[in-house]
């Protein structure tokens, strides 16, 4: 069974995680019961309860309870404020040290924030994940934060885009957590919100993103229909129709 | 009085510098730091020389303190450095979250570890007072109050068993990495930037490489040899960092620690790259003098007042770093943030010496017979 969403964030469920295999996560599930993950990213454990683990804290409870007998390690080092750059280098090393079947990458917004060049920040991504799946590691990264403020800033959404353009041509799982805060943020916008200020919303997202990314890790390792054979793209909770004013998903 | 310019302020001035560049990702000037070419930054310099100044606080065989009055004073910088860790710790959440509310953009709440905080504040605001909770580059000095907690011990073994110092020192260092012994942040988990027990090695280096006599006396004599040693060592640091190549991590032996790049513990690998390096870079210091007794006289003044400097250069990298983001950084953003960031760094080093000046200018005046 995939993961199910709460009723807060069933909201931004268009799209939230694209169609993509985690071979290596469901091999170590069916050999040990157990799957080991490596959280790295600027703010891996940010929401609230912090002393729980944060959001990849309640992504492992989630998981836990939807996969029955599931053992989750999930290995929070997250160092903030570091670029791609850096980050990628010390996935290598904690790979080598932690030896996880999965990687956890939040990705891309201190590089936007700092505005590196796309193209550095493109090639940093696809070595990394190139490495990790010589290395037989399954990677899920966690796309950029939707902010209003930050529609109007042109680097930021290029570095979106990029980062969903290389999930796909790397056919690896991303977590797309812009999409669904921008219909959190337009609904709210029309009035019918859960969460009227954007400060409280981007707090509420990340509640939401433990439970997409579960959902994605959950139909990575079972495809869309449950234990079954993976054949039809998956449906990630409920769909609700898309604003016309969305640009069209691309994946 | 103030201190005559010398190699030792002199070259920390130059890291508080780089560590204020460096401080700023993606800013233009970063590629000027020593950080691009090298294993090891200035964070190594920094916490040798933090050694180096012990040495310098605790006083020659000749002219020893009494025990009780050592620890105390050595206490009291701990207490000190807690303090000024706390105090750059709030005005840099304070930044965030003024620029967050001004700019309307709650991502720069996130920015830097600092989410926990602004979305968990009860139990984050206990990890911040136990330094447990730390922003990202607001990191050093809690592990310069942990090895400043240490430091009673360092002086007291080195006053009645010297020769033990570094091989004790080396033990717990070997030990870390071994088995490892991981320091954990909390509330959020993680780990310390910078793991104290890994990291009381470099200090303890510096603060024994300090004294006239024993390793240091050792590596004043056979300095040449040494240096010739360390050309072949800082060279292939320099091809590593600009070609990018070194062997799989995971190919390595076990255990992996003592042969991977790594910041956090600071391995053998960067360690010995940067005892290296300062083995080196020591022979230019006459040149460099030589060459501007300007330069010399500035960023000794910067490293007289190393923690008033250290403080502002924390707060102005973070200002820095949004004003590059509100001005979508360019050449010209980026030069105006490092001279204007610089200045004031100077501005920071210069008050308490022209303080101190008007002091002892006006403290003769009153002893003068009328």
């Amino acid at each position: 069974m995939p993961a199910p969403f709460s009723h807060d964030c069933q909201a931004g469920t268009t799209a939230t995680a694209s169609d993509s295999p985690l071979p290596n996560v469901a091999a170590a599930l069916a050999k040990h019961k157990k799957i080991k993950i490596l959280a790295i990213g600027a703010s891996a454990s940010a929401g609230r309860g912090a002393r729980h683990g944060g959001y990849t804290g309640e992504a492992r409870q989630i998981l836990r309870q939807a996969i029955k007998g599931l053992d989750v390690e999930m290995i929070n080092r997250g160092i903030s404020g570091e670029l791609a750059t850096q980050a990628a280098a010390r996935i290598k090393n904690e790979v080598a040290l932690l030896e996880p079947d999965m990687v956890l990458w939040q990705v891309g917004t201190n590089d936007a924030l700092a505005y590196v060049p796309i193209e550095d920040l493109k090639a940093t991504v696809v070595d990394t994940l190139t490495w990790l799946k010589e290395h037989k590691i399954d990677t899920v990264l966690v796309g950029l934060q939707y902010i209003d403020r930050m529609e109007q800033d042109e680097h930021y959404r290029k570095v979106r885009d990029m980062l969903r353009d290389v999930a796909a041509k790397e056919n690896v799982l991303i977590v797309r957590r812009y999409e669904a805060q921008r219909l959190l943020s337009q609904a709210a916008v029309s009035g019918g919100g859960l969460f009227p200020d954007e400060f409280q919303r981007t707090e509420a997202g990340y509640t939401c993103l433990a439970q997409y990314m579960a959902r994605a890790i959950t139909l990575g390792i079972f495809g869309p229909g449950g234990l079954g054979p993976r054949s039809a793209p998956p449906a990630i909770g409920p769909q609700p129709q898309q604003p016309p004013s969305a640009p069209p998903t691309r994946m | 009085m103030v201190r005559q310019a010398n190699a030792v302020d002199f070259w920390r001035g130059l890291a508080l510098v780089f560590i204020f560049i460096n401080h700023i990702p993606g800013i233009y000037y970063g590629r000027f730091t020593h950080a691009n070419y090298s294993l090891s930054d200035s964070a190594d310099l920094f916490v040798f020389l933090a050694g180096w100044a012990l040495r310098l606080m605790v006083g020659t065989p000749e002219r020893r303190q009494s025990t009780w009055y050592l620890v105390l004073r050595l206490g009291g910088r701990a207490i000190t450095l807690y303090a000024a860790q706390i105090l750059i710790t709030m005005i840099a959440l304070a930044v965030l979250a003024g620029c967050a509310i001004l700019l309307d953009n709650p991502l720069l709440l996130e920015w830097h570890n600092a989410a926990a905080v602004f979305h968990d504040p009860v139990t984050t605001h206990v990890g911040l007072a136990l330094i447990t909770h730390q922003l990202g580059y607001f990191d050093i000095l809690p592990l310069y109050v942990v090895l400043m907690l240490m430091a009673p011990i360092i002086a007291i073994i080195d006053r009645y068993i010297p020769q033990t110092l570094l091989p004790i020192s080396l033990l717990f260092y070997l030990a870390t990495l071994l088995i490892p012994i991981p320091f954990r942040t909390w509330p959020v988990e993680g780990l310390w930037f910078f793991n104290p027990l890994a990291w009381q090695l470099i200090f303890v280096l510096g603060f024994v490489m300090a004294r006239e006599d024993g390793l240091g006396g050792f590596v004043r004599r056979h300095i040449v040899p040494i240096r010739w040693i360390s050309v072949p060592i800082v060279l292939a640091g320099v091809a590593f960092m600009l070609s990018g190549w070194w062997p799989d991590p995971t190919k390595f032996p076990r255990p992996r620690l003592l042969f991977l790049i790594d910041k956090t513990y600071d391995t053998p690998p960067r360690l010995i790259q940067f005892l290296a390096l300062i083995a080196l870079m020591s022979a230019t210091y006459p040149y460099i003098l030589r060459a501007s007794k300007m330069l010399v006289n500035f960023l000794s003044m910067l490293g007289r007042n190393s923690l008033y400097v250290f403080c502002v250069g924390s707060i102005l990298s973070l200002a820095g770093q949004i004003v590059r983001h509100i001005y979508q950084g360019n050449l010209l953003i980026d030069t105006a943030v490092v001279i204007s960031g610089i200045a004031i760094m100077a501005l920071t080093a210069w008050l308490p010496e022209w303080r101190e000046d008007v002091r002892v200018r006006r403290g003769t005046a009153a002893a003068q017979p009328s």
